[in-house]
């Protein structure tokens, strides 16, 4: 069993519902959850998650319900969420997984620290289209042809490592988002996005962002 | 491996960490949680670079949450006594299952 297996047996262990959890293979885990069906969930110590990588997870786990990055800081392509997505496979994080077992929504279940974020962009009426180019980037075009690339960032109190973090993994961003509702960017981290040429924002002012096109 | 063996293997591993100072936060302390969560303040740069490189490899096999911050931030937010946050040398000191006392002066 590879270490990240036995850390997300641990942890899915305590979950509410889970009666059994077994390994299957070198790389997933069998999850036995009461009252809903079976889960193959494989657990990935991929720093980075292509669609190449996820294709290769699937060939070798046909049956997989789940594609779980343990590591938080796993990055997931683009490419590799739509190969997911259209073979029905739920994709994210352990907690991610842990938040669904218990539902019996894990094949449709997506990365629970953007998917709300990505849905409020794709609802949001001053949108015309939209790439998701990672799982915390995306490049919108309004409708009044302005293009924002925007980066994602969940921390509850962005830093000034943060902004530059986002800009040394992706690029350059238009606007770095603080998607935690109660976050609170720092002053360094507001300088930082100044310095880098991008604002640092919270929702109320990304909305009047996009709204003003 | 408990929170005071993922310290001791920090300390021993990243030669940098010397140059700034790190924590411990969150369920981590209490063996519980999917990761450990690690808070580390100092200055930007390249004395960060080398130590994000270090800390890289010394994840490899190990769930690491790092968060970096300026020592402006650290000061200007109270990070590290509103989390309770724990320096790894603390940490590093205590014997397994002990419980470990917040260091909220550092």
């Amino acid at each position: 069993m590879t270490w990240q297996v036995k850390f997300a047996r641990s942890n899915v262990t305590g979950v509410a519902g889970v009666t059994s959890v077994e390994p299957e293979g070198n790389e997933a885990l069998r999850i036995t959850v009461q009252d809903q069906p079976d889960v193959l969930a494989v657990i990935s110590p991929a720093h980075r998650m292509n669609a190449a990588a996820a294709a290769r997870y699937h060939d070798q786990y046909p049956t997989m319900d789940f594609l779980c990055g343990y590591r938080t800081s796993c990055i997931w392509e683009g490419d590799a969420i739509r190969y997911l997505e259209e073979n029905k496979i739920g994709w994210g994080t352990i907690g991610t997984l842990n938040s669904v077992l218990p539902k019996g929504s894990v094949n449709s279940a997506a990365h629970k620290d953007f998917v709300f974020s990505d849905r409020l962009l794709r609802q949001t009426r001053s949108v015309a289209n939209i790439v998701r180019e990672f799982d915390q980037v995306h490049t919108v075009t309004l409708v009044s042809g302005r293009t924002l690339r925007i980066g994602m960032i969940m921390q509850y109190e962005p830093t000034a490592d943060s902004v530059r973090s986002l800009w040394d993994q992706f690029g350059a961003v238009d606007i770095a988002w603080n998607i935690n509702p109660n976050g609170r960017p720092t002053q360094d981290a507001i300088e930082a996005g100044r310095e880098l040429g991008c604002e640092v924002v919270q929702w109320d002012d990304l909305k009047a962002i996009m709204k003003k096109g | 491996m408990s929170a005071a063996e993922v310290a001791r293997h920090l300390i021993k591993t990243c030669g940098s960490l010397g140059e700034f100072q790190s924590y411990m936060f969150g369920s981590s302390l209490f063996g519980i949680g999917s990761d450990y969560d690690i808070l580390i303040v100092g200055p930007s740069g390249e004395p960060l670079s080398r130590l994000k490189a270090e800390i890289r490899i010394a994840a490899e096999e190990l769930p690491l949450d790092v968060l970096y911050m300026l020592p402006s931030e650290a000061e200007k937010t109270g990070f590290v006594a509103n989390e309770g946050c724990v320096t790894l040398s603390q940490m590093a000191d205590c014997d397994q299952g002990e419980p470990v006392a917040n260091d909220q002066g550092d």
